[in-house]
């Protein structure tokens, strides 16, 4: 039974990390400019105002559970993808693309190793 | 093709929809009964129309699936009502002296009349 | 051909062809890789115009829907496979619809995702059951057609035609990892079963059923498949261009379907916002409904039942019953609350794994004399119908490896 188990610990083990998190923080990074793109039309009245609350929670959301599947919370990307998460929904769009942009770092350093 | 002609009952009977006098669709033709035994013609008897003729041409998994969707019933066409065998089979009565759409009546009483353009 | 008929037919097919599987990886292959992917939306829509117009041919000829058809050509084992894999991929395609346009009208109104799914799956059940079949086809087309706000959208944003006509030519864009390269061939096996859904040939022979083809419809069958499919699919590619313009340099790829009306509302502001959405309400509703239908056909015409909406729902009642429980049951798989973006990743695996088995049938019975006649096969529709036989065939077998490698295209 342990035999059996071991591969998978392995392979567990193997998964953990910012190799790993590589992808949350991808769609994280995506999530942010995004909000950031809405928040800038929103400004310019771009927008309607049902369009502009429904995109907002849909994006905080799915950074919330973004930032929950990180094996790794507690590493740099973790408290960017955080401190994204903290914003108002109206923060604005140069904030939210600081945040992102920070994101966007992170992952092209990862992707060239 | 007259019915008591030579057939071949995969590619020129089996699944064919069947149609009554009144041109009405009647089901399919999903198995048949044949009379006849070794050493003697095979002649047909019947046309077994419903999902509870399946039995034997598909395996057990499936059959218990098509009763929940489809029920079991069997009905059963006697060859003297057959008018022709082509592109389809052609009965010479109506589909209700042989019992044909009693399953759709019985789901019609579900059904409310009324709403459709 | 009367000409009138033969627009209204174009027009329809036209706004009818995207649903909500081809918006969501119109932007996100566009943000992600440019104009690279623009030739498999081309080359899947002339895959889906071959084997459209060979159902549609089939049920004017042989004047018996595809599923009849199959059960006398390919037996009732085979056939109740075929039947059993298609009803499930397009069960689950159809819930990936009415959750699509939960999310639609949410973005409309603001109301809670789940309220708004179960209302759109009760006004889609009050449409089939009022509207008569034609009506049923046209409205949701026509106004499916609000969708060209795309097409204006990506020609005020000036983007760069040369690449998007070189976006035609099949390619692999150079210098992607293995990891994107893996991506890539996601997207375009994704793309691919996005276009060509198996209920798009089930309705499309049906409803030629529902509207008495004969012989003499068969010019219009081949202009409506032909130009109907052809310029929806520039629908898809519309967005799939602005996304490569818009959101791809600004480091977005979509996550949720409503991104990509953002596309018209950067040039044309809050009107071309709501007609975008509207657009894809309608678009996505009239496939929730051919998805619905066409469950509904297949199992009705395997078992033998009266079928088809050109009867009053009692004249066809276990028809009714059928499709009926199709969307209730639709209904029930968004209620469990599951991500909708999830619904359109396993329509996509789903649909694709099923594709081999929906269109060998048809190939099989439009290239046989014995139900075609003089209307068999012609040597172009052979050799395209089995070159993309293969097609599908090798991207089914490579479809659940890479979304899982992928991790559904998320790298």
């Amino acid at each position: 039974m342990r035999r059996a188990l071991l591969p998978l610990l392995l392979l567990a083990g193997c998964s953990k990390g910012p190799e790993a998190d590589l992808q949350y923080i991808s769609q994280a990074r995506s999530l942010g400019f995004e909000w950031a793109m809405v928040n800038q039309l929103a400004a310019q009245g771009k927008l309607t105002a049902a369009y502009v609350q429904t995109m907002r929670e849909s994006l905080k959301k799915q950074l919330g559970t973004t930032a929950s599947a990180l094996t790794q919370p507690e590493s740099q990307y973790g408290n960017e993808i955080r401190a994204l998460v903290a914003e108002p929904g109206n923060a604005s769009a140069a904030e939210l693309r600081t945040h992102a942009g920070k994101l966007k770092q992170i992952e092209d350093s990862l992707e060239s190793d | 093709m007259k019915p008591d002609s030579l057939i071949k009952l995969v590619s020129e009977l089996l699944d064919l929809p069947l149609y009554d006098v009144e041109g009405k669709y009647c089901g399919i033709v999903d198995d048949i009964e044949l009379t006849g035994g070794p050493g003697k013609d095979l002649k047909l008897k019947a046309l077994l129309v419903g999902p509870g003729a399946y039995k034997g041409r598909l395996p057990g998994w499936a059959i218990w699936l098509v009763k929940k969707i489809a029920g079991d019933r069997v009905t059963r066409v006697p060859m003297d009502k057959v008018h022709s065998i082509g592109a389809a089979v052609h009965l010479e009565c109506s589909g209700w002296q042989l019992g044909l759409h009693k399953s759709e009546r019985r789901a019609a009483e579900w059904i409310p009349h009324g709403g459709a353009l | 051909m009367n000409p009138i008929e033969l627009t209204l037919g174009i027009m329809t097919a036209v706004g009818g062809f995207v649903d909500i599987s081809q918006v969501v990886f119109a932007a996100l292959a566009g943000s992600v890789f440019g104009y690279s992917l623009i030739w498999a939306f081309a080359l899947s829509t002339v895959g889906i115009i071959v084997y459209g117009e060979m159902s549609g041919r089939v049920a004017a000829v042989a004047k018996q829907p595809v599923f009849n058809l199959i059960r006398h050509r390919l037996g009732l084992k085979l056939g109740f496979i075929t039947l059993a894999a298609s009803v499930l991929s397009t069960l689950i395609t159809c819930a990936a619809e009415i959750g699509g346009l939960g999310l639609l009208l949410r973005y409309l109104t603001g109301a809670p995702y789940l309220l708004m799914a179960t209302i759109s799956a009760a006004a889609l059940m009050g449409c089939i059951w009022i509207l008569p079949f034609k009506w049923i086809e046209r409205i949701f087309g026509l106004l499916g057609l609000l969708m060209l706000v795309f097409v204006f959208a990506l020609t005020a944003i000036d983007p760069p035609w040369e690449k998007i006509a070189a976006g035609f030519l099949p390619q692999i864009p150079p210098g992607l990892s293995s990891k994107e390269l893996l991506n890539f061939s996601y997207f375009a096996v994704a793309i691919f079963s996005a276009v060509m859904f198996p209920y798009e040939t089930y309705f499309y022979s049906s409803g030629g059923i529902e509207e008495e083809w004969g012989p003499k419809d068969l010019p219009t069958n081949r202009v409506t498949a032909i130009a109907g499919m052809a310029l929806g699919s520039l629908l898809s590619i519309a967005m799939l261009a602005s996304a490569a313009q818009l959101f791809g340099p600004a480091g977005v790829g979509p996550q949720i379907p409503g991104s990509v009306a953002l596309q018209t509302a950067i040039p044309f502001g809050p009107v071309g916002l709501v007609l975008a959405l509207l657009g894809i309400l309608f678009a996505v509703a009239g496939a929730a409904i051919e998805t619905c239908m066409a469950n509904a056909y297949s199992i009705a015409q395997f078992f033998g039942w009266i079928w088809g909406r050109h009867k009053k729902p009692w004249e066809a009642p276990r028809f009714t019953i059928a499709w009926v429980a199709l969307l209730l049951l639709s209904l029930a798989i968004v209620l469990t609350g599951v991500d909708p973006m999830s619904l359109v990743q396993y329509a996509i695996v789903f649909s694709i794994l099923v594709l081999p088995l929906t269109y060998l049938p048809l190939m099989l019975l439009a290239d046989d004399k014995k139900y075609m006649g003089k209307y068999v096969n012609g040597r172009l529709a052979k050799v395209l119908g089995w070159l993309f036989f293969v097609l599908i065939v090798l991207m089914a077998i490579a479809a659940l490896p890479l979304f899982v490698i992928t991790s559904g295209g998320q790298g």
